[in-house]
């Protein structure tokens, strides 16, 4: 029971902070590297926005700087966006290359300021609930109602509206899209926001019960790139899937062989799926 | 023994015949044309004898060698060299030097006692084929003429036995396909069979001695130039029902 | 006709900017007496040997590889504890790392062979991280955080350590160039500029890309191993994500696939890292700034900037290519 719905936790979590890095991806051809980073960044500015900036008096203050932070990152995404991938944007290499860099950058930024242990960041709902005779914390537990209040919204987003149509184009066919008069700067901008301000939610309202690091972009970024190949470059329902598939065995492995071993999970799925099955399980074309 | 003896070759894509048990042979000195509609299986042909895709069923033999499963590298060795329908120049480097990669693989290391023969022959080929002058040069600066006949140099650097060559005459003026046509019967007169599939009906057949068509994967005719475009079959595949003469010009 | 001569291996078609470089850095140290410069030089040189194996691959494939820290710290890692635990002379412990770093390139080369762009860098990425997380997991072999301590070192000298270090740095120069200027660096720029075509001209392009992977790796782990020896230890730095977007960043910005811009730009860089020594809190910060700086303006690299290329001169002085007239 643990397992389910522990796993279930992280597979919410994880697709939060994928489906905005293969959406990127898929419309701008932005392979962001960068993309743990706004995870990161997540976690941090709700602790700077709620600690430093006003002043740590309860929970709609805390729920403000979640918001706040998140917007930040949004804000931040599109900025190094427009500034510095966008010049180059054709050259893959550079916007990995940058990206990294970027992550790299930010990390030192925040290692200089917090240091390297830990920070940490109240929650948003304390304690904890027992379900089936076995304890889940509050925190961990709201991820499953927010993703999935949020994961249909950015469906119909795409699927509905106007803006989320032409971006959804742009992932398909980006030709025909630009030959319909589809903006696909306005789309990748747009969409840049999106993945970040997503991925930003995940950090942030997972900072409370892990361990906010200068280091803690690294491994959200392999496992956004492990649940990706998985469930197809192209394909946000296949990520969806992937990303509870690898939480799911994420949680399994840590139950039944060692806990250590959980990290090498997704990097042994990237390893496995691109040496055997490099179009992954929705069957999408490699790029 | 024939150069190139294709049986029954068949290939499929998904839903798609691409080639429908296609069979010809390519007889010592030859040069035979392809030819077809839009889309009917010619370059996967191509693709197929020189191991670029491989094939469903049927045997390729070449030289009375069977390429089945062997990598395109392994049958450059073993004499097969073909060129591309879009030019494959290697950007970045001088002609000079792309000339050189042919050179470095086995069969063209075996036919040469040192460096400086390989050079001269390079040279030699690189004169015969007008480009000459350019040897120099950065390969991005040539026209789209010129580097048709960088990737024809290239391919005879390889000492083929048999030569492909896939639209040559595509994006080019009168002059260079001239010129190209040119240098196929040389090279066939000096007893390199040849094969070339092309669009440019006119010009092809004044060049080929057999003509093979193919339309939606299957081979629908095969003789001289003189009797394929008066074939009724011929006709009927590229310009549908209406009876229209293709001629020779 | 009048030809220039190919280019067979001589001094003559050596970069003139490269040799100076060696030259320079070599006076500078027996005529220094200040020890903290000519360590400084030393580190500058071993970060050389990194960004120069890096770019025999990356430069002239142009697949990214994002996981060096592989090499670099597994050699690392091997050449300590060959040396601490079973007291193996750092002459023989560090070929023998390099050795098996040269080794795992051909298996991941291998294993990594069909794979382009974004998906090739992100393999190379998870092995790297692989790696990294297992040096955790084994902690009582690999010391964990602290790393292995106390690790030999070739002189008490320093200046004679920095010798070492800049004789390895000049014998992978030499051996880095000569490999790039033969049939192999051609075949790999080949292979970079189209691969379906470079089988056309009969070349077994998987058997050239594995064997650049391989000696990229071996290089790197020569490096690596000398690295460790010469500061005494080694730690996670070396296996993490850091040091391998930073040889990246060193590589791309001296200019990548001329084997002398990588050495160029570790050198220049490594050297302005210690100058920034000066404000040491916020060291890594501006350093890297700095790096997104240069590759923003020269994403090519500055010795491949289009004046650079456009100049006889600067085109022979940088780089040691004759154009012809």
């Amino acid at each position: 029971m643990e397992i389910l719905i522990i796993g279930a936790v992280r597979g919410a979590l994880y697709s939060l902070i994928a489906v905005g890095f293969v959406l990127i991806f898929s419309v701008g051809g932005i392979l962001n590297l960068a993309h743990g980073t706004y995870y990161m960044l997540g976690a941090y500015l709700t602790y700077i926005f709620y600690t430093l900036v006003l002043g740590a008096g309860g929970i709609n203050l805390l729920i403000l700087s979640v918001l706040l932070a998140v917007l930040s990152v949004g804000i931040f995404a599109c900025l190094m966006y427009y500034i510095l991938l966008r010049p180059y944007i054709h050259s893959l290499t550079y916007v990995m290359v940058m990206t990294l860099a970027l992550a790299l950058f930010v990390s030192e930024v925040m290692s200089l300021l917090f240091g390297v242990s830990g920070t940490s960041v109240p929650s948003l709902i304390e304690g904890s609930m027992t379900i089936g005779g076995v304890k889940i914390i509050n925190q961990q537990l709201i991820l499953i109602p927010i993703t999935a209040l949020i994961l249909p919204s950015l469906w119909y987003f795409l699927k509905r509206t106007k803006m989320g149509q032409s971006i959804d184009a742009v992932s398909q066919e980006r030709t025909g899209a630009i030959l319909m008069g589809v903006s696909v700067e306005t789309a990748t901008l747009i969409t840049t926001g999106l993945s970040a301000t997503l991925a930003a939610l995940a950090g942030a309202l997972i900072a409370p019960v892990s361990s906010v690091v200068p280091e803690m972009w690294l491994f959200p970024l392999i496992k956004a790139f492990a649940i990706a190949i998985l469930g197809g470059m192209g394909s946000l329902v296949g990520s969806i899937i992937a990303s509870f598939l690898i939480g799911y065995a994420e949680v399994l492995s840590s139950f039944l062989i060692n806990e250590q071993l959980t990290e090498l999970v997704a990097l042994v799925v990237i390893i496995l799926v691109l040496i055997f099955k490099p179009s992954g399980i929705m069957g999408y074309k490699l790029r | 023994m024939n150069p190139l003896k294709i049986k029954s070759l068949s290939k499929r894509f998904g839903g798609l015949q691409a080639l429908d048990s296609v069979s010809f042979n390519v007889l010592p000195g030859e040069i035979v044309g392809i030819i077809g509609p839009n889309g009917a299986g010619k370059t996967t042909l191509f693709n197929c004898i020189s191991g670029f895709l491989p094939f469903d069923s049927g045997s390729v033999i070449l030289f009375g060698q069977s390429v089945e499963g062997r990598k395109p590298y392994q049958i450059v060795n073993l004499g097969l060299t073909r060129t591309w329908q879009l030019v494959k120049p290697f950007f970045g480097m001088r002609v000079m030097e792309a000339m050189m990669v042919p050179s470095f693989c086995r069969r063209a290391l075996r036919k040469h006692s040192s460096k400086k023969e390989m050079r001269e022959n390079v040279i030699k080929i690189l004169d015969e084929m007008g480009l000459g002058e350019k040897i120099w040069q950065e390969v991005d600066n040539l026209n789209q003429g010129e580097l048709r006949l960088l990737d024809i140099a290239r391919a005879l650097v390889t000492f083929p036995k048999i030569l492909l060559l896939d639209e040559p005459f595509s994006g080019l003026s009168h002059k260079e396909i001239e010129n190209i046509s040119h240098v196929a019967r040389n090279l066939n007169s000096q007893g390199l069979p040849v094969v070339i599939i092309e669009h440019r009906l006119r010009e092809l057949m004044k060049l080929v001695q057999k003509v093979v068509v193919v339309s939606f994967g299957k081979k629908i005719a095969e003789g001289s130039p003189e009797v394929i475009v008066k074939d009724a079959n011929v006709i009927k595949a590229y310009l549908g029902e209406r009876r229209t003469k293709i001629g020779l010009a | 006709m009048n030809l220039p001569k190919k280019s067979r291996f001589s001094l003559k078609n050596q970069s003139p900017f490269g040799l100076a470089i060696f030259v320079a850095m070599a006076v500078f140290s027996l005529l220094s007496d200040n020890i903290f410069y000519i360590e400084v030089l030393k580190v500058a040189a071993i970060y050389a040997i990194f960004a120069m194996s890096w770019d025999i691959l990356t430069g002239y494939t142009h697949e990214v590889n994002f996981g060096f820290a592989f090499f670099i710290g597994g050699a690392g890692y091997l050449s300590g504890i060959l040396n601490s635990i079973f007291s193996f002379s750092p002459y023989v412990a560090i070929p023998l790392a390099a050795l098996a770093a040269g080794v795992s390139g051909i298996f991941i080369g291998y294993l990594t062979l069909r794979l382009k762009g974004p998906y090739f860098s992100m393999a190379t990425l998870a092995f790297a991280s692989i790696l990294f997380k297992l040096s955790f997991i084994f902690y009582e072999i690999t010391g964990g955080e602290e790393g292995i301590s106390g690790l030999d070192v070739f002189a008490d000298d320093p200046t004679k350590d920095f010798f070492v270090a800049w004789g390895v740095m000049l014998a992978v120069y030499l051996i880095l160039t000569f490999y790039a200027q033969s049939k192999h660096g051609i075949i790999l720029k080949a292979i970079r500029a189209d691969e379906d075509a470079t089988q056309s001209a009969g070349i077994n392009t998987a058997y050239y890309k594995i064997e650049a992977f391989a000696i990229s790796g071996f290089m790197a782990g020569i490096g690596g191993g000398v690295f460790a020896h010469s500061q005494m230890h080694i730690g996670p730095t070396m296996l993490s994500g850091y040091i391998s977007i930073i040889v990246v960043l060193l590589a791309m910005i001296g200019g990548m696939g001329t084997i002398v811009g990588p050495l160029f730009g570790a050198i220049a860089l490594t050297i302005l890292n210690e100058y920034l020594r000066v404000v040491e809190e916020y060291r890594i910060v501006i350093y890297t700034g700095i790096l997104i700086l240069l590759i923003y303006l020269a994403p090519e690299g500055i010795l491949n900037l289009k004046f650079v290329k456009k100049s006889r001169i600067l085109t022979f002085i940088l780089l040691g290519e004759r154009k012809p007239v």
